[in-house]
């Protein structure tokens, strides 16, 4: 695993509209391609730059009506980021894109973002007096008190600390402030950070005006666990499974905006692994029957008349399903043993990172079938005509049970 | 019509929407098919006039049926919502459980070169079974999306999965994929089908459209791959798009089929880029398509396939299967001896 594994993970990806591709050439053909393309002629440019400058030049339009990039995520179809290929892509975004692609990939913080910020400076050093007024006129410009007209001088040392808030909305919570993986959070926010605890504010402190690609994919919110992070087994709990070679560090970079909410189990705390989130999305269930609990004394789901509840005799276990519970439990599965007593009526995505959305037509279209996410017979799965709550036994009692001839409701009643 | 005279229609179809069709490997008569109404069942496929069709064995699931598929000529294996690998005797009509997956098996295939089978599930894994072995699974693979297809050729498996993923594995080397790429249709992977030549696959999106893509990764091989629409109809200028929700290719000829919710099914020579036959529109989608293991016949299964939720199902057509005899419009025009 470790290094190899990361090195074939992290593809160049576009910043225009997070797709990964195989290679760099790939990445600027795509660039070429989608983001810049005049959309009034057929020429091609190489960057958003030439982009503006052909379209100023040439279709004689003002900078300030210039079409915004095609295909571009929110906040990033703009002409002030000069970007080819990976190269250009501002530095919070490309620590952001790789601190989900861990919680993605399942892999430790910091596994594929090296210490993602620097930690704040601190000097040891007495402060002259100038320096102190100014970080204090500066903390009190960051406290909304205006005590002077003037802005606040930019202090020349500990450029963090003494920076006016338009420059960074937070200062970077200090690495070492992080609790160590392994333990859980007390409050996600370190003291000094104004974010309130929760998956409110977006990714790292960006520059100002960009606006952050996504609303933040709340780790651990969903039911599905990254792979890796619920399901492996094979890392003891309390070591987090780092790739050899990369300390376990001070730094889980838990960034502010993505942190889980109050409550829900920090994804970095291991001996929780497995464990469904907290708050569950609506329409699923938080009860949780351990694997191998008899089926709970609820009735099935709506499809089905009274009677046809399965009966179980008993267990009669098939050697090979027992090895069943070696199985690492999976998220898909713990969404489906958590819906003991109601049928889920939405469907949830196990990895909000991978989620789809449809390109936009260019002539009027009637696409039969429009959604990204789900095909249509995971829907068809959850609808109460068909949808069946698996247990984890199942397996080892279906034969005997469909012999004794209990059977559940057949298709040709509804027809 | 003329083209009637090549259809045969099976007897007692399944009662809801049929999941999937396949053909035994050794028997181009004997059509496995699984359904929503919880059954797989096996159909044995007669002559016009001459031996009837009937239905020859029928097992029963605890939910819906997703998957089948056969191992040799009398054993069968089915997956489905309630999450049991199942092991169909033919003959004797009994049933093995081989275990679980997680959730649903939405897909399964038979790996010849291994003699194990490959099922996907929307828990995210894959998983090997061999059936001879008293312990399966024989090992779990995950991956990371819900798996969609999958399908192989040769020693060559490949999954397709939600979030538009594909992997392509070595059957012999399963620790890791031997490629990870992404789809290069932009539309939900609807379905996957591998070329019997072992060059490649033709994959299929919810958006008409297919693409051929070819597994050597050298850029000369990879400049070949193709995608065309397909499965689609302006009216009043507006694009109608339905779901290619079957591909299957031709055991011999390398041609393939491909069949839509628009109830149409194309056969294409993906080699000179053309369509070789359009067959007459059916009233109701195309859930899935087979060919004979002798290249005689296309398996077509007729149902409902949810892509309007719940609210298409009053105005569905129902369920039936129907079995088309070939004749030369699957060859190539450049086949040898045309």
């Amino acid at each position: 695993m470790g290094k190899k594994k990361n090195k074939q993970l992290l593809r160049p990806w576009c910043w225009y509209c997070e797709r990964e591709f195989e290679d760099e050439k790939v990445l600027m053909q795509h660039q070429k391609a989608k983001h810049f393309k005049c959309g009034m002629c057929p020429r091609r440019l190489n960057t958003a730059g030439g982009l503006a400058v052909h379209i100023q030049q040439v279709h004689k339009l003002e900078p300030e009506n210039l079409p915004r990039i095609e295909n571009a995520l929110p906040g990033r179809d703009g002409y002030e980021v000069e970007i080819f290929g990976m190269v250009g892509i501002p530095a919070p975004d490309v620590a952001d894109y790789k601190r989900r692609k861990e919680i993605e990939l399942g892999l430790s913080a910091g596994s594929i973002s090296q210490p993602p910020q620097k930690k704040a400076k601190i000097e040891n050093k007495v402060y002259s007096e100038e320096e102190l007024k100014a970080q204090l006129q500066a903390h009190k410009a960051l406290m909304g008190v205006s005590s002077s007209p003037e802005k606040p001088p930019a202090p020349e040392s500990s450029a963090v600390y003494g920076a006016p808030p338009q420059a960074y909305a937070a200062p970077p919570v200090p690495a070492s402030m992080m609790p160590p993986p392994g333990i859980m959070p007390p409050m996600h926010m370190s003291m000094g950070s104004p974010f309130p605890p929760g998956p409110s504010p977006p990714i790292p402190p960006g520059p100002p005006g960009l606006i952050p690609p996504f609303p933040p994919h709340v780790p651990g919110l969903p039911p599905g666990l990254p792979p890796g992070l619920s399901i492996d087994p094979a890392f003891p709990p309390g070591v987090p499974n780092l790739p050899p070679g990369i300390s376990p560090g001070p730094t889980p970079p838990v960034p502010p905006g993505i942190s889980p909410p109050p409550g829900v189990i920090s994804p970095f705390a291991p001996p929780i692994h497995g464990m469904p989130p907290g708050p569950p999305p609506p329409g699923l269930n938080p009860a949780f029957p351990a694997p191998g609990l008899a089926r709970p004394p609820i009735p099935p789901p709506s499809g089905w008349p009274p009677g046809g509840a399965p009966v179980l005799p008993p267990p009669q276990f098939i050697p090979a399903s027992q090895q069943q519970p070696s199985a690492p439990p999976h998220s898909a599965q713990s969404q489906l043993d958590g819906n003991a007593s109601s049928r889920p009526t939405q469907l949830t995505l196990p990895n909000p990172a991978l989620s789809q959305t449809n390109p936009e037509f260019k002539k009027p279209t009637d696409l039969k079938y429009k959604d990204p996410n789900f095909a249509p017979e995971e829907h068809r799965g959850i609808h109460p005509k068909y949808y069946y709550h698996a247990k984890p036994t199942d397996g080892a009692t279906a034969v005997a049970e469909e012999s004794k001839g209990k059977k559940r409701a057949r298709a040709e009643d509804f027809l | 019509m003329a083209d009637e005279a090549n259809l045969l229609t099976l007897p007692s179809p399944p009662f809801d929407s049929i999941s999937q069709v396949k053909f035994s490997p050794t028997n181009p008569d004997h059509l496995l098919v699984a359904s929503w109404d919880t059954h797989t069942r096996l159909y044995e496929i007669g002559e016009k006039g001459g031996k009837e069709s009937e239905a020859k064995a029928k097992f029963d699931h605890r939910a819906a049926v997703l998957t089948c598929c056969f191992s040799d000529g009398s054993h069968g294996y089915s997956g489905g919502l309630d999450t049991a690998v199942r092991e169909l005797d033919l003959t004797t009509e009994s049933v093995k459980v081989l275990g679980n997956h997680g959730g649903p098996v939405s897909t399964m295939t038979w790996s010849k070169e291994s003699g194990a089978l490959v099922t996907g599930s929307w828990d995210r894994t894959v998983r090997l079974w061999d059936p001879r072995s008293s312990t399966p699974p024989q090992s779990t693979l995950s991956a990371p999306e819900r798996i969609y297809q999958l399908d192989i050729v040769n020693n060559t498996l490949v999954v397709a999965m939600a979030s538009r993923l594909f992997h392509i594995y070595d059957i012999r080397n399963m620790e890791k994929p031997a490629q990870e790429r992404e789809s290069s249709l932009k539309y939900m992977t609807r379905s996957l089908a591998c070329m019997p030549s072992g060059e490649g696959y033709a994959t299929a999106s919810v958006e008409g459209r297919i693409a051929v893509e070819y597994f050597e990764p050298t850029p000369e091989a990879q400049e070949k791959k193709y995608a065309f629409k397909c499965h689609r109809q302006t009216i009043d200028d507006v694009d109608h798009v339905w779901p290619v929700n079957a591909l299957a290719f031709h055991p011999t000829y390398n041609t393939f089929a491909s069949g839509g919710s628009d109830g149409t099914v194309s056969i294409w020579d993906h080699k000179v880029k053309k369509r070789l036959r359009q067959y007459p529109k059916f009233n109701n989608a195309i859930a899935s398509l087979a060919f004979s293991c002798d290249g005689t016949k296309l398996g077509i299964a007729l149902s409902y396939m949810w892509d309007d939720g719940d609210a298409g199902l009053k105005t569905a057509e129902r369920p039936s299967i129907v079995v088309r005899k070939l004749g030369d419009e699957v060859k190539p025009k450049t086949w040898p001896g045309n």
